[in-house]
Order: C-alpha cells, then sequence, then structure tokens
C-alpha cells in the first residue's frame, strides 16, 4: 500500500486509534477498580474491628483463637474463599493481646491510634485498621495484605480485558475487510479507466458510490473533449493529406504535358503551369507548418511593443508578388497604433499577410482593377478588397480548415483564414469577415471587447 | 472525342485540357459553377471528365443534375478522397468510373476510350476496316500493315467514323466532334480532312451521303 493510498489513509489512524482507545479505557478501569475494591475491603475491614470491639467487651486473659478454617470446614463447601485474606488482634489497655488471627500478633501496638494506615508487617505491606473502645479498655487492629487486594484488582482486570485482547485483532480485521470491500467501487473504475480507449466519448459503466461521482462526471465531461480533441486531431490530418493530393495531381499532369509536348511553345507552357504548381505546394505546405505550429500554442511566443509600420510594410512585402501579376494596388491608411499595443510582430506579419493575400487573389479583378485598402487604427486594422465578396451561404463557413467557395479559380490553400483567426486569438482580437454594404469583403481585426454584437462573425470553432 | 472536362483546379484543368488535346481528344474546359449544369446539352461530348473537389461536393450536385436532366454520357470522376465512401457516393450518383488524385494523364485517357468504347459497345480496343486498323491509345493507323502518316486532326476523324459504323455523320457533328468552343473552325475543315483521307486510305473508304454527311465506306 503506498502512502497516497486513500486503504492506507482510513487504516492507519483505525490501527492507531482502535488499540489507543483501549489501552486508554483500560487505564480508567484499572482506576475505578481500584477505587472500588479499596472501598469494598476497607467497609469490610472497619466493620469487622467495630464487631471485634463488641466481642472484646467479653474477653479477660488469654483466650484461644479458634483453630483455622480449613479445620473447621471439614468437608463443607468453602466457596472461592482465600486464606490469610485478614488477619486481627485484640488487645487491652496494657497492649496484652487478648485475641489473634493470622498475622496479627505481629500488628504494631495501637498505642490510641484509630483509623486506616498503610504500614510494613515483617516483609509485607499491609491495609491496617485501628479501633478503640470508649472505655479505652480494648483496642482493635484489622489488617489485610496489600498483595492480597493488587492480586484481585489485577484479577478483576484481566477478567475484562482478555476478551476485550482477543476481540482486538478481530475487530481490526473486520475493519480492514470493510475498507477493503468500500473501496472496491473505486479499484473497478480504476480497472475500467485503465482498459478505456483514448477516443472513447460514452459514460463510464463502473457503479461508482456517490462520493465518486463528482469525480466521474468530471472525467466523463474530460473524455467528451478529449475525444472531440482527437477526432478534431484525426479530421484535419486526414485532410490535410488529401488536400496534398490536388497539388500533387497538378504538379503530375503538368510534368506529363511537358513530357508529351512535341513543340517548345507547348513544353514551356507546362513547365511554367509546373513552376507556379510547386510554388503553391509550397505556399500549402508553409500554410500547414504554420498552423500546426500554433495550434498547441497557449499564449504568444513573444509579447513584445508592436511597431505597426513595419508590421504592414512587411506584410505588403511578402504579397508584393502576388500584387503585381494580378495588377492590383494595395492602398495603406497608415496609422501608428493598432488595437493592440504589444504582441508577435511575426505572427501579427503572417496575419496581415494572408488577409492581403486573401484580399488579392478573391479582390482581383473587382470593379476598380483591383484595389485593395488596407487601414490601421487604434480600435481595428481592417483589410478591404472591392471583388464580389462571398455568398452568404458561405459565410459561415470562413475560417473553416480547408473550406474554399467552390467554384473559383483562384488557388488557396484554403487555410489563410484559419491561421488569420488562430494568430488573432492568441493577441485577444477577434476577426470579423463581412461583405461590405457597398460591394467587395472586408475583414476586420478588432479588440474582442469592443465589437457590437450585431455583427456577423464567422469565427471558426477550431 | 470530344470531352466536357468540368474542374475549378486552375492547374489540373490546364493540364488536362492540354494533355488529354495531346492524346487526341478535344477537350472542352469549365471550372464549374451554373454552366456546368447545363454543358452536356451545349455540344455532341463523348464523355465527361468531372472533379469532385474538396471540401464542397459541388461535383456530385452537378452529377446528379446530369442525370436527372437525362444526360446519359458516361462521366469519370475525379476525386482527392480514396474512402470507399467517397468512391460508392459518386458512383451510385451515376459515375461511370473514378481516379484518385494523383493520377496519372495516360490513364485519364485510357480510361476514357474505355468509358467510350463501351457505351458504343465494343470491346476491342483496336479498330479494324478491311485492311486498315486503328490503334486509339498510341494514335496509330496502318493500311496492311504499313503505317499511315495522319496529323492529329485527321486520326480523331478516322477514330469518330471507325466508332460509328454504320451510321451516317452529319457535318456539323463532325465539326462538333473534332473542335473545341474555343476554336475557329473554318467552313470547309471537315471537307479538307476528308480529302486528305480518302488520298491516304482510297476514295471508296468515305462516302457521302448526300444532303446529310459522311459514313465508313466499304473496305477496300
Amino acid at each position: 500500500m503506498s502512502p497516497s493510498s486513500l486503504r492506507a489513509r482510513l487504516l492507519r489512524p483505525v490501527f492507531v486509534l482502535v488499540p489507543l482507545t483501549w489501552v486508554l479505557a483500560l487505564t480508567a478501569t484499572y482506576q475505578q477498580t481500584r477505587h472500588e475494591i479499596a472501598e469494598i475491603f476497607d467497609t469490610e475491614q472497619a466493620l469487622f474491628a467495630r464487631q471485634l470491639l463488641a466481642v472484646g467487651a467479653s474477653l479477660d486473659g488469654d483466650a484461644a483463637a479458634p483453630p483455622p478454617l480449613d479445620a473447621l470446614l471439614a468437608n463443607g463447601d468453602g466457596g472461592d474463599y482465600e486464606n490469610d485474606a485478614l488477619g486481627f488482634v485484640v488487645r487491652d489497655r496494657d497492649g496484652r493481646v487478648l485475641l489473634a488471627d493470622g498475622e496479627g500478633h505481629a500488628f504494631p501496638p495501637a498505642a490510641g491510634r484509630v483509623g486506616f494506615a498503610d504500614e510494613r508487617v515483617g516483609d509485607a505491606r499491609w491495609r491496617l485498621f485501628f479501633l478503640a473502645s470508649l472505655d479505652g479498655r480494648h483496642a482493635v487492629a484489622v489488617g489485610q495484605p496489600q498483595s492480597f487486594r493488587d492480586e484481585v484488582l489485577w484479577e478483576v482486570l484481566a477478567s475484562q480485558s482478555l476478551p476485550w485482547l482477543l476481540a482486538l485483532p478481530l475487530l481490526l480485521a473486520g475493519i480492514a475487510f470493510a475498507v477493503r470491500r468500500g473501496l472496491a467501487p473505486l479499484a473497478g473504475l480504476a480497472d475500467e479507466l485503465g482498459r478505456r480507449r483514448p477516443d472513447d466519448s460514452g459514460p463510464l459503466t463502473s457503479a461508482v458510490p456517490d462520493e465518486a461521482r463528482p469525480l466521474t462526471d468530471a472525467l466523463e465531461s474530460l473524455f467528451v473533449r478529449v475525444a472531440d480533441t482527437l477526432a478534431r486531431e484525426r479530421r484535419f490530418t486526414a485532410d490535410a493529406a488529401h488536400e496534398l493530393r490536388t497539388p500533387l495531381a497538378a504538379l503530375r499532369v503538368q510534368a506529363e504535358v511537358a513530357g508529351l509536348a512535341d513543340d517548345a511553345e507547348t513544353r514551356a507552357r507546362a513547365l511554367g503551369q509546373l513552376m507556379v504548381g510547386i510554388d503553391r505546394a509550397t505556399r500549402l505546405t508553409e500554410q500547414l507548418l504554420a498552423l500546426s505550429r500554433l495550434d498547441p500554442l497557449e499564449g504568444l511566443p513573444r509579447d513584445a511593443p508592436l511597431d505597426w509600420g513595419a508590421i504592414v510594410r512587411d506584410a505588403r512585402d511578402a504579397v508584393e508578388p502576388q500584387r503585381v501579376e494580378c495588377g492590383a494596388r494595395i492602398d495603406v491608411e497608415p496609422g501608428a497604433a493598432g488595437p493592440v499595443a504589444h504582441g508577435d510582430a511575426v505572427l501579427m506579419t503572417l496575419l496581415l499577410r494572408n488577409l492581403l493575400d486573401n484580399a488579392l487573389r478573391y479582390g482581383c479583378g473587382g470593379r476598380d482593377g483591383g484595389r485593395v485598402t488596407l487601414s490601421v487604427a487604434p480600435d481595428a486594422v481592417t483589410v478591404r478588397d472591392d471583388g464580389p465578396g462571398v455568398a452568404g451561404e458561405h459565410m459561415q463557413r470562413l475560417g473553416e480548415r480547408f473550406f474554399r467557395p467552390p467554384g473559383q479559380r483562384a488557388g488557396g490553400s484554403g487555410l489563410g483564414l484559419s491561421i488569420a483567426q488562430r494568430v488573432a486569438r492568441l493577441h485577444g482580437l477577434k476577426l470579423v469577415l463581412a461583405n461590405r454594404p457597398d460591394g467587395g469583403f472586408e475583414a476586420r481585426l478588432a479588440r474582442c471587447d469592443t465589437l457590437p454584437h450585431s455583427r456577423a462573425t464567422a469565427e471558426a470553432l477550431h | 472525342m470530344r470531352i466536357l472536362l468540368v474542374e475549378d483546379d486552375p492547374l489540373i484543368g490546364d493540364g488536362l485540357q492540354v494533355g488529354l488535346g495531346q492524346l487526341g481528344f478535344t477537350v472542352d474546359w469549365l471550372a464549374g459553377g451554373r454552366a456546368a449544369l447545363t454543358a452536356p446539352a451545349s455540344a455532341p461530348y463523348d464523355a465527361a471528365v468531372l472533379d469532385l473537389g474538396l471540401p464542397s461536393v459541388d461535383g456530385l450536385d452537378v452529377l446528379g443534375v446530369w442525370r436527372r436532366a437525362g444526360h446519359a454520357l458516361p462521366v469519370l470522376i475525379l476525386t482527392a478522397r480514396d474512402a470507399v465512401d467517397d468512391r460508392v457516393r459518386g458512383l451510385d450518383a451515376g459515375a461511370d468510373d473514378y481516379l484518385v488524385k494523383p493520377f496519372a494523364l495516360a490513364e485519364v485517357a485510357a480510361r476514357l476510350r474505355a468509358l467510350i468504347r463501351r457505351r458504343h459497345g465494343e470491346a476491342r480496343p483496336c479498330y479494324h476496316h478491311g485492311e486498315l486498323e486503328f490503334d486509339p491509345p498510341a494514335r496509330v493507323a496502318t493500311l496492311a500493315g504499313a503505317p499511315l502518316e495522319l496529323t492529329a486532326r485527321e486520326l480523331a476523324l478516322l477514330e469518330l467514323l471507325l466508332s460509328h459504323k454504320g451510321r451516317v455523320l452529319p457535318r456539323r457533328l463532325i465539326e462538333e466532334k473534332l473542335y473545341g468552343w474555343d476554336r475557329d473552325v473554318e467552313s470547309n475543315a471537315v471537307e479538307v480532312h476528308v480529302h486528305h483521307l480518302r488520298k491516304k486510305l482510297g476514295a471508296s473508304f468515305i462516302r457521302t451521303v448526300r444532303g446529310v454527311g459522311y459514313t465508313l465506306g466499304e473496305p477496300a
């Protein structure tokens, strides 16, 4: 049994307390019994002495003590009597012994003494009682050896404690058995937990005592959360593997086209497409890596003052090749401060880059020939495009991993908004996605507490 | 062989269009959307290649609409998902075959040829007509064992005639089978190809049915 075992915690005090209580009770019994025995024998001695005084009045000179009780009893029933339990002496005014029995001869002279005294007579300790007649003619002493009284005391104690002494181990064994039985449901629970599969979200089937209910309730809700996380992880891995197949298929088909081409122009074009495909596969891999690094984070890896000017510049530089290719314009409305003053500049740049990337990808060729506006203000950072926006039925799914509105030709990874939302949350910010009333799409990055609740939010659950 | 390709991925769509073109198909490529729903009615397609896409199941919806509208053309599905469930759903929705990404271009072509062949009730992969033998996958035609020098367009016309043995093909249909949407077709293009084929195979190889079109003539 380990020291932290519940059984040990229950049994240890019981095994200490029960014998201790028993010893204390025995001590109290000893005191009480001794007192009672002294009372009984003292009373007996006093009454006997008084009776002897009455007898002593009729005594003159030497009276013979009666023969020993054994001789007198002959074959009569003596009960459990003990010889030598009592001695006495009756003396006259001059100290002459008128009558004595047992060790009575050896008792010290009374000499006017009255009452009880503990004294040595010969080698033994005696309890003596002295009494004198009112006219002073007779003095009586009745004594009892202390050893006799002790013997009686120990016999009483032994007769009381022996059954207890035999019952104690039985009691302790019984308690140990009861504790083990009482804890059996916990052992059953532990056994079930040990055999449980990690993705099992069902309730526990072991019968558990009411005291353990809060524990099992908490466990069951944990199981559901763990199973959810596992299922999400599995789905993500499966989705990621499938997502990689599309860029691979594109690479393969373009490579085959290049191999089949019998003119230089077709081959060059296919090789160009191959490069585009490689860039796209690279981007998807980068996004997957970014997400897998972001996912386990509980807080920001770095927390430093943010330079919004530098963040905007870096994010713009990152999407510059794409901007040139699509021929769009990026207008920046700079602000000295963004919605947060502290955070991780690398992640914040990644977030803005993804928003700009989306705006260029989907907003390209909008009404004004592709115009993206990025504005930084203390209440929010917004990225707007003048593209066709997102159809209402797809709005809710934006930010879902690998989701791309169907039927569009822009080859995004479907992870950009997931990453942006994750980074936003790590900064205590919220990403609100909406179609603009005057056309186009707007991504708005603002503090969670300053957002009006009526706005449509498309926050992914994972 | 005119193929309808519905594929929302720009690189795969482009690759299949060019690649299948190199392998003797005429490919019309749609990126999906509403146009795909009515596309089979717009031209006499021999087969369709349909991408199911991820994660939307737009492709299956498109297929459902086609089948409900009574379009019986063979459909080859391209999918990124290889779970049995996904394949079963595709086949149950009316697809004739499927390929899991990433696929080989040659396999797409081979499966399309097999689908089209079966549609015409033909089991043999090669066409025979008299002393002429045509091997569609290899794009090789031989006359009495001697290889013929034919252009891609002439091969396509030959394949069309061989796969519709005993039927008269209207000139307009031949034109539509040989050319996709995005090419300008000379008004006498079909006549020119017929003329060239007759020169190489013999005048009686293709018979003109006046006012209707062309059909395969008696074997030489």
